[in-house]
């Protein structure tokens, strides 16, 4: 019943949906396959597998052979994690995590699976994205977590897209400092107000990713899209993983003009281009010389999911080198890099004692590491901060977004030719 | 008769879900129906052993999937069958409404906690009464585009 009035809800826009529908969406999976030559690499790398009985490689050949139908109604692709590690390793390419998205808008519309079940805290907040979705609806976001310092404006060229921090905070409170803490760091090297907007949507993500809900999404994008031009942007910086990754390539996929007419970059991004340019510093605060083991944990979408020209892994770690010098070594964990052990849980999908082993195995690795685990995905905090309340042996590992850990270190540089 | 039906069907009536815990409102309903107090039928019940059952999702998952106004109720405070039950449900409904309902931008008053005992019928006909007519003002949730 609710899936018929649903659709009848769709159906006034959807004629220009479809042509989105199109850019996002192949019906015929098999398309997308028919290149594996069964080599099973991505059995073998596969993240998951390490815990529990999962062969990408078993998955594609059933699709190939024809079961397509018995793979989407078992539901077994709702445990991927999208960590795309399988993809990195993979001689012909085969996105496997791109397939496991298109499946799950599959199985919805079959309705043979309810996803729901197996989404993290009863689907709170991916509910609030659909909400959000709607046409008629205008967050009417709370603002007094900007600092007093921080100078904000409706429009400009410079906009910090906040994400959903503010809403997680109906349940936690490790990312409190994260949206102030990132503006902080952008009105110290920036001199006009930054833009933050009340109004701001959701990006849509975890609907893409995880709950295969592909029409709210593109609302999503289409409302976003139409903010930033009414807010007359050309930069959108954003302090979370997953954000970066959907504005950067899925809105582009969705609108031919979005990467000619806004820039995205992730705030660690903005950091090393700012640091490159020679506009800031890094210094500690009072001068005082400390003494932290810090390890860095990449994000799978500021990592396996980076347009393949980006150094930014590289780049990332040439300004933890140079860190040194202010008393913070850095040290990479076991698996670093495009290795990157996933968190366990994306897209609030399975947040289960599988997810928990892999996101306990990693945090081994920090503590093996480092005092403090530095990471750039919020979602990421969250999933480590959780298990750190039922594992002893890991609590003591600070975990740190990049924000808060730039915060007080960064510093303008003073420029002396204008003075001249 | 059969006109003025006709003619009543035509206007928008708002739909609503009440969430009722199992020992007092859903009592309570039942006593304003066996004393023949009379409330609007826009509301669909559905019954819960607690309040504190009624995770803060239900609340958002209603109105995205189509209701204009929820309702939850349970017992007075310091009357719940499971001692502590209610207590929660106000803790973290107080947190839904400034957190999200806010942020979100829907207006507060759709989504509303009540307590109703066993006892008081005649209230939950004018608590129902009330919700109902503040939701026709306010018009459906979901403005057709
Ligand atoms: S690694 Fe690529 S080619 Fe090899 S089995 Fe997996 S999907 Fe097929
Ligand atoms: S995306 Fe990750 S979890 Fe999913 S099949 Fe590939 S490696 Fe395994």
């Amino acid at each position: 019943m609710t899936q018929m009035k649903k659709k009848g809800e769709i159906k006034p826009v959807f004629s220009d949906n479809e042509v989105y529908m199109d850019k996002i969406y192949e019906p015929k999976m098999r398309k997308l396959l028919r290149r594996c030559y069964q080599c099973a690499r991505c059995s073998g790398i596969c993240q998951l597998s390490k815990v529990q009985k999962f062969t990408p490689s078993r998955i594609i050949q059933e699709i190939l052979e024809g079961f397509e139908e018995k793979i989407i109604t078992s539901g077994i692709l709702n445990d991927c994690l999208t960590c795309n590690s399988c993809l990195q390793n993979c001689p012909e390419d085969v996105n496997f995590a791109d397939i496991v998205r298109m499946a799950r808008y599959k199985m919805r519309q079959r309705d043979a699976q309810c996803l729901d079940d197996s989404i993290a805290h009863k689907a709170m907040y991916t509910t609030i994205s659909e909400l959000m979705s709607y046409s008629h609806m205008e967050p009417k976001r709370d603002l007094s977590w900007v600092p007093k310092e921080c100078e904000i404006s409706d429009t400009g060229e410079i906009m910090y897209f906040v994400g959903c921090q503010p809403y997680f905070k109906f349940e936690f409170d490790e990312l409190d400092n994260v949206p102030s803490d990132t503006l902080k760091i952008i009105s110290k090297i920036e001199d006009k107000p930054i833009v933050v907007r009340k109004d701001e949507s959701c990006c849509g993500h975890d609907l893409y990713w995880g709950q295969g809900k592909f029409e709210a999404f593109i609302d999503l994008a289409k409302k976003n899209y139409e903010l930033f031009e009414r807010a007359g942007v050309s930069t959108i910086i954003t302090s979370c993983a997953e954000g970066y990754r959907t504005l950067k390539v899925e809105y582009s996929k969705l609108f031919d003009d979005f990467s000619d007419k806004f820039e995205v970059k992730h705030v660690l991004e903005y950091i090393y281009e700012k640091w490159k340019q020679g506009e800031i510093e890094f210094k500690n605060p009072d001068d005082k010389l400390v003494d932290v083991q810090f390890t860095y944990h990449d994000p799978c979408r500021l990592n396996r999911f980076l347009p393949k020209e980006s150094t930014l892994i590289e780049d990332i770690r040439e300004m933890f080198g140079k860190l040194k010098s202010l008393g913070y070594s850095f040290n990479e964990m076991e698996h670093n890099k495009k290795n990157a052990l996933c968190c366990g849980v994306s897209s609030w999908m399975n947040c289960n004692e599988r997810s928990k082993a892999l996101r306990y195995k990693r945090l081994l690795e920090a503590k093996a590491a480092g005092t403090t685990m530095v990471t750039s995905c919020p979602k990421c905090i969250l999933h480590f901060s959780c298990l750190q309340n039922d594992f002893e042996d890991i609590a003591s590992i600070e975990i740190k977004d990049v924000s808060e850990f730039f915060v007080n270190l960064i510093h303008k540089v003073e420029k002396k030719k204008e003075v001249k | 008769m059969s006109k003025s039906k006709k003619k009543a069907s035509k206007e928008w009536e708002p739909n609503i879900v009440t969430f009722c815990c199992n020992w007092c409102s859903y009592a309570g309903a039942d006593l304003a129906g066996v004393s023949r107090f009379q409330y609007p039928p826009n509301i669909r019940i559905i019954r819960v052993m607690c309040s504190g059952r009624v995770d803060p999702t239900f609340l958002l998952k209603a109105l995205k999937d189509g209701a204009d106004g929820v309702l939850l109720s349970g017992c007075h405070i310091g009357d719940c069958h499971y001692i502590s039950g209610n207590e929660y449900t106000d803790e973290r409904f107080k947190k839904l409404h400034k957190i999200i309902i806010k942020q979100l931008g829907i207006d507060e008053k759709r989504v509303r906690l009540e307590w109703v005992s066993a006892s008081e019928g005649k209230r939950w006909s004018e608590v129902v009464t009330e919700f109902t007519n503040q939701i026709k003002k306010l018009g459906p949730f979901k403005k057709s585009n």
